[in-house]
């Protein structure tokens, strides 16, 4: 059985381009939610003038 | 100032823009396959003279880069200039640093260089970054090490703090998950002696190479950045000075009015103000800072779609510098070049390799397709044999030029063109501060 190498070798090229494309836009969305998903810095509280008490400083008796 | 930073949108509206904007790129792709036959010669015609004119183009870039390159490093050889060594201020800025801070203030320490000071100036952090730095404070050897703390108010404005309160007038900006090696400020200084450079940029070189990304950033460092600042530089107009490392004359940044707080890309914002005014910036290979690369791929998009859309916002804002300039034609020529990199560029190597390899499946010119690929591949790795030979870098990188083009490059250039895309809609975007591993 004869290997055609050329037909082969542009398979691999085109299948690792579409690859590489397909996980380059999932990558760029996974990013996208993580950000979203990510709770706010203090600073970026601030600059929104929402700045969230989670808890009450503990003051012994 | 007017501001550059657009009012936030909702993060769910960004994500259905973004989803909305795919979905059409795809659905028209789909049917220019489905409906080929209609589509006529003369769009056909058109698409593939503007691939000859890519690939063109992509060999006719390089090829500049590789010959303005080597003749900035034959210059730097020839450079006889005298050393004279003036005060120098060293600017650290820290955000939750604490994992680097220490590294990093210790490398300073060790520079071979006679005057200089050290101004840590701590962003409000919460991680213990201000306890660290003050068991740096005080003299060490004639080095005095200034420790300040102040509320949190982003990147620009704590170096402005720090530049305040420094007295030199050659002021060093650096980051605080970098470390300079101990000739670098030596080397930089030389070129100070021209009364009109205004700035130097160092060569900044990824540290931690343990995984296929970081090591095909610190390929892309040495070939993709290095090898542009160092063509730039043979015009005495770099187009970024980065925060790792940027040595600046005290006049050029008072004449600029500091680091500007409204875009994401201060480096690139300040670079391009000071190159308006006139004055020259250059590169110094020998100036060698190392920094902490993200490690995975998530870190590493959302490190440059900071990039991507910083440089737009500062574009944005001196766009009046594309038409005219105070200094030379280089600033808008400059400028215009950061809108080819940066916007076009990206856009066109997407295209290119989908086209390319759509034309060859569908024309049977699968030969024609695997000769494309070698020949880039083999001109990639040799660009890269000879940007590390040039820095005397580790050759083992070079075989990563194999992946570069058609994996890495890629994947950073989909980021660029949905950055571009986010920005020009005006999407909110927050600085995406990245978790340090503390390598340096």
């Amino acid at each position: 059985m004869r290997f055609d190498w050329v037909n082969i070798l542009a398979t691999v090229i085109f299948v690792s381009i579409v690859v590489t494309l397909i996980l380059a836009v999932a990558s760029y969305f996974a990013y996208k939610v993580r950000e979203a998903r990510r709770p706010k810095t203090a600073a970026e509280l601030r600059q929104e003038g929402e700045v969230k008490v989670f808890f009450e400083q503990y003051q012994p008796k | 100032m007017a501001s550059t930073i657009k009012k936030p949108l909702n993060p769910r509206v960004q994500l259905l823009i973004s989803i909305a904007v795919i979905v059409a790129v795809v659905v028209i792709t789909l049917l220019a396959f489905f409906y080929r036959e209609q589509v006529g010669r003369v769009v056909v015609a058109a698409l593939v003279i503007t691939l000859a004119s890519f690939l063109l183009l992509l060999i006719l870039r390089h090829f500049i880069l590789i010959w303005f390159s080597y003749l900035h490093q034959r210059e730097l050889a020839n450079d006889d200039s005298v050393e004279v060594y003036p005060f120098v201020s060293i600017i650290v800025p820290a955000y939750n640093e604490s994992e680097v801070i220490q590294a990093s203030l210790a490398s300073l320490l060790e520079l071979r260089y006679p005057y200089y000071e050290i101004i840590a100036v701590d962003d409000g952090s919460s991680d213990g970054t201000y306890e660290k730095m003050r068991e740096f404070e005080g003299n060490h050897y004639g080095v005095r090490v200034q420790v300040f703390r102040k509320e949190n108010s982003g990147k620009a404005d704590t170096l402005n703090y720090g530049i305040r309160r420094s007295r030199a007038p050659i002021v060093v900006c650096t980051d605080s998950d970098s470390r300079l090696t101990p000739d670098s400020l030596r080397y930089a200084i030389r070129h100070f002696h021209d009364p009109n450079v205004g700035a130097v940029t160092g060569n900044v070189k990824v540290i931690n190479r343990h995984n296929i990304w970081t090591r095909l950033q610190a390929l892309e460092y040495i070939e993709g950045l290095n090898l542009v600042r160092k063509a730039q530089a043979f015009f005495r107009s770099v187009n970024v000075i980065p925060g790792p490392m940027g040595i600046f004359r005290r006049m050029a940044i008072e004449a600029v009015g500091g680091y500007d707080t409204d875009t994401f890309a201060e480096d690139f914002d300040m670079t391009v103000k000071i190159l308006a005014e006139g004055w020259k910036i250059t590169y110094e290979p020998k100036a060698i800072a190392f920094t902490e690369a993200p490690e995975e791929l998530l870190d590493i998009i959302k490190q440059r779609y900071r990039w991507s859309r910083g440089i737009l916002q500062a574009l944005r804002k001196q766009k009046r510098l594309l038409t005219r300039s105070s200094g030379t034609v280089t600033t808008p020529l400059t400028l215009w070049y950061m809108i080819f990199e940066g916007l076009v560029w990206p856009a066109m190597n997407i295209f290119a390799n989908l086209f390319f390899v759509w034309i060859a499946l569908l024309y049977g010119m699968t030969k024609l397709l695997v000769m494309w690929w070698l020949l880039l591949t083999l001109m990639d790795l040799l660009i890269a044999v000879h940007a590390i030979l040039m820095e005397k870098e580790d050759l083992r990188l070079a075989p990563y030029a194999v992946f570069y083009r058609f994996f890495y490059i890629l994947i950073i250039d989909v980021t660029k063109v949905f950055a571009t895309l986010e920005e020009l809609i005006g999407l909110d975007m927050s600085w995406g501060k990245l978790a340090r591993k503390g390598r340096i």
